[in-house]
């Protein structure tokens, strides 16, 4: 955290200092000496997506080098973090405490921000076309454009199934349509979660989610039941999450993994029934089916995903490797072993700033380094986590240069500690985000 | 200066790890391949291997090798052999194939100890051979640090038959049992080394004729499935018989396929 800080400082300097003088230097340097109309600006660099990639890069590609025109451009007014959008699920936090706008991008930082929908990209063009028609011309663009689903992948559930069955896994209508789901089930019931395989958005995530189900089951509807049908045979800090589990829900919750017939096949969202790879049949009274994802829309169109329907990039300026100009993070990319987290998409938004800072300074990008931490809550003063710090190792792939978990023994207190942790990392992200203060 | 060479170099080494083809073609420097292939030149281009090309749990990579080619009794893919030349054992799985399963196609789910380029080798009943290859990068998410769970046993078999099956016309069928298939090469909790338990076949029969043989080996994932396909002429019973290496002891699990 303090290294990323330090170096992006240290680049932003520099670039002050230098920028001009190295463009005028070196006219060919990138797209920057074909542009016109660019006004005094630097270069012009839009960036499409308010989320925690999204938002991080704007933020420090202004503060890095105020002299960018950057354009931020995001749909939603209030965006909405999937992040402890599982404690609302929970009961333990409202949606207005998981919101954030752009007031501060906007009014702190002058980053332009255009509330539509980024519809298309022309990669050789360097232009974006927003939903209302407007076309926006980049030297850089930068692309943290989250998930898409993969429709029928799961057989049945379509674009019209979340109404019925929830994915809830991008936060907001969704969110609420699950919690109203939840409240409205009778007690006795079961809620019924689907996993999927790797690679996913928040690997942690759905078993997280089970947990706050069951808390809320716990205080409201004690006689209702959880079960995860999960398409692999492990998951993210499995054996913190099962003990966790024995020590608060008991048997209230039950993990079916691949091997013992947890991969759905079939979902029947209406009568909110699922069918598993060797045909058990599973009524639900709740089903939330979190499905197979791919990279967001847009990195389709702008033609930089590959085969797997993910972005590969360089990681060490997390460019696109299949597009010129063009920085893609987030969930969006491959990226691992770094996971497909809030977290990391911020950790990879500084990455990319300094990068564009540096290119356009015409110098070297600083090398990258990042970090993540996904914590997790099994109860609302117990809290697991997973943490590690990441590189680029000499043949450009990222590698892990440390790493921890939570302790598998711990007192009450540490988990508490660990609660209290994961309300701070909130609030400290949300912060160096969006502005945002508690 | 220094950094503009570093940055060629690296862009250099992208550019080549970009370029990196999986058509089969490097067989020829590994021994156990060379060995499959045998003597016949092989075609490269036609097999086709499907492996994620980032894997983020070693332990079970999916694995899906078919080819379009002819399964009549007069020229058939006789055998799929797959190899993953830098696990401990390069052998990972081998598909002895009949005409009765109308389609050249089948999947399982391996252990990968690390990024490699893994090949599939398949020979025809007419001499032909045919090579593939699928390079996998292996990496453990940083949020999916896992533990050992339960030890699984030898049971449980679960067999998925097709949904509509007509006479002659290839349906798929998937198969589950749950098996540790321990390689004898991991340490236990307590440093020793665990006794190796294998699954040392899956065979498949339809009224008393051989379907399908899988021979595994010890990069078969825990709890082996398989999937695969059958295009019987008649309705029938269908048997499935997993037999432990060593203990000779088996599962076995039977199913009507009732053709519409």
């Amino acid at each position: 955290m303090s290294n990323d800080k330090k170096n992006l400082g240290a680049v932003s300097r520099r670039s002050l200092i230098k920028g001009l003088g190295a463009a005028s230097v070196l006219p060919m340097v990138s797209a920057c000496g074909t542009m016109t109309g660019r006004g005094s600006a630097d270069a012009r660099v839009v960036v499409i997506g308010g989320g925690f990639g999204g938002a991080t890069a704007a933020k420090y590609l202004k503060r890095g080098n105020p002299n960018l025109d950057v354009t931020l451009v995001e749909p939603a007014e209030v965006f909405y973090t999937c992040p402890f959008s599982n404690l609302y699920l929970g009961g333990i936090r409202e949606m207005n405490e998981i919101a954030h706008n752009y007031d501060e991008l906007k009014d702190v930082y002058g980053v332009q921000v255009i509330h539509q929908l980024a519809q298309d990209v022309d990669p050789v063009a360097h232009t974006v076309t927003l939903g209302d028609g407007t076309t926006l011309i980049y030297d850089k663009l930068v692309m943290s454009p989250g998930i898409d689903f993969r429709w029928n992948e799961i057989e049945g559930y379509d674009q019209a199934a979340p109404q019925y069955a929830p994915h809830a896994w991008q936060a907001g209508e969704q969110t609420r349509l699950l919690r109203r789901q939840l409240e409205g089930m009778d007690d006795g019931g079961v809620f019924v979660l689907v996993a999927p395989d790797n690679p996913f958005r928040c690997p942690p995530g759905p078993y997280e989610r089970a947990s706050m189900v069951a808390h809320y089951f716990s205080q409201h509807k004690p006689n209702s039941k959880v079960l995860i049908l999960d398409a692999k045979d492990n998951f993210s800090k499995q054996g913190l999450f099962t003990a966790g589990w024995n020590e608060f829900y008991g048997n209230r919750i039950e993990w079916v993994g691949l091997s013992g017939d947890g991969r759905v096949m079939r979902v029947d969202a209406v009568r909110r029934e699922v069918e598993t790879e060797f045909g058990t049949l599973h009524q639900a009274d709740v089903l939330n089916v979190v499905p197979p994802q791919k990279a967001g829309m847009i990195a389709e169109r702008a033609g930089v995903t590959d085969d797997s329907g993910w972005v590969p990039v360089n990681p060490a300026t997390f460019a696109a490797t299949m597009a010129d100009d063009i920085y893609v993070v987030g969930d969006a990319t491959i990226a691992a072993p770094m996971p497909k987290s809030g977290f990391s998409a911020s950790s990879q938004g500084k990455v990319a700033a300094a990068a564009i800072i540096a290119e356009v300074a015409g110098e070297t990008p600083p090398p990258a380094y990042f970090t993540n931490t996904c914590y997790s809550l099994i109860a609302p003063d117990y809290g697991i986590s997973v943490a590690a710090i990441y590189k680029t190792d000499s043949s450009g792939e990222v590698e892990v240069t440390s790493s921890g978990l939570s302790p598998a023994e711990a007192d009450r207190s540490t988990r508490a500690l660990e609660a209290q942790y994961a309300r701070g990392w909130y609030e400290a992200i949300a912060q160096d985000t969006w502005g945002t203060r508690y | 200066m220094r950094k503009i060479q570093f940055a060629l170099l690296f862009a250099l080494s992208v550019l080549l790890a970009g370029a990196a083809v999986a058509d089969g073609s490097g067989w020829d420097r590994h021994d156990a391949v060379r060995e499959a292939v045998g003597d016949a030149t092989p075609q490269l281009g036609q097999l086709r291997m499907q492996m994620p090309s980032v894997s983020e749990d070693g332990s079970a990579v999916p694995l899906e090798i078919s080819i379009d080619h002819p399964m009549t009794d007069g020229d058939y893919i006789e055998s799929i052999r797959v190899f993953a030349t830098a696990n401990p054992n390069p052998e990972v799985v081998d598909f002895y194939l009949t005409p009765l399963m109308g389609r050249a196609e089948v999947s399982s789910r391996v252990r990968v100890n690390e990024s490699q380029t893994l090949y599939a080798v398949a020979h025809s009943s007419s001499g032909d051979v045919f090579v593939a290859s699928s390079d996998v990068r292996v990496t453990v998410g940083g949020c999916l640090m896992t533990s050992d769970d339960d030890i699984a046993e030898f049971g449980q078999p679960r067999v998925a038959p097709p949904r509509n099956l007509a006479a002659g016309q290839p349906g798929e069928v998937r198969t589950l049992v749950t098996h540790p298939m321990e390689t004898g090469l991991r340490e236990g909790p307590d440093g020793e080394l665990l006794p190796r338990r294998m699954i040392d076949t899956l065979i498949v029969e339809f009224e008393g004729d051989t379907v399908l043989t899988v021979k595994m080996h010890t990069a078969v994932s825990e709890n082996p499935y398989m999937r695969f396909f059958m295009a019987p002429e008649t309705s029938g019973n269908a048997v499935f018989r997993w037999t432990e290496e060593e203990s000779g002891d088996t599962v076995e699990e039977q199913m009507a396929f009732n053709l519409s």
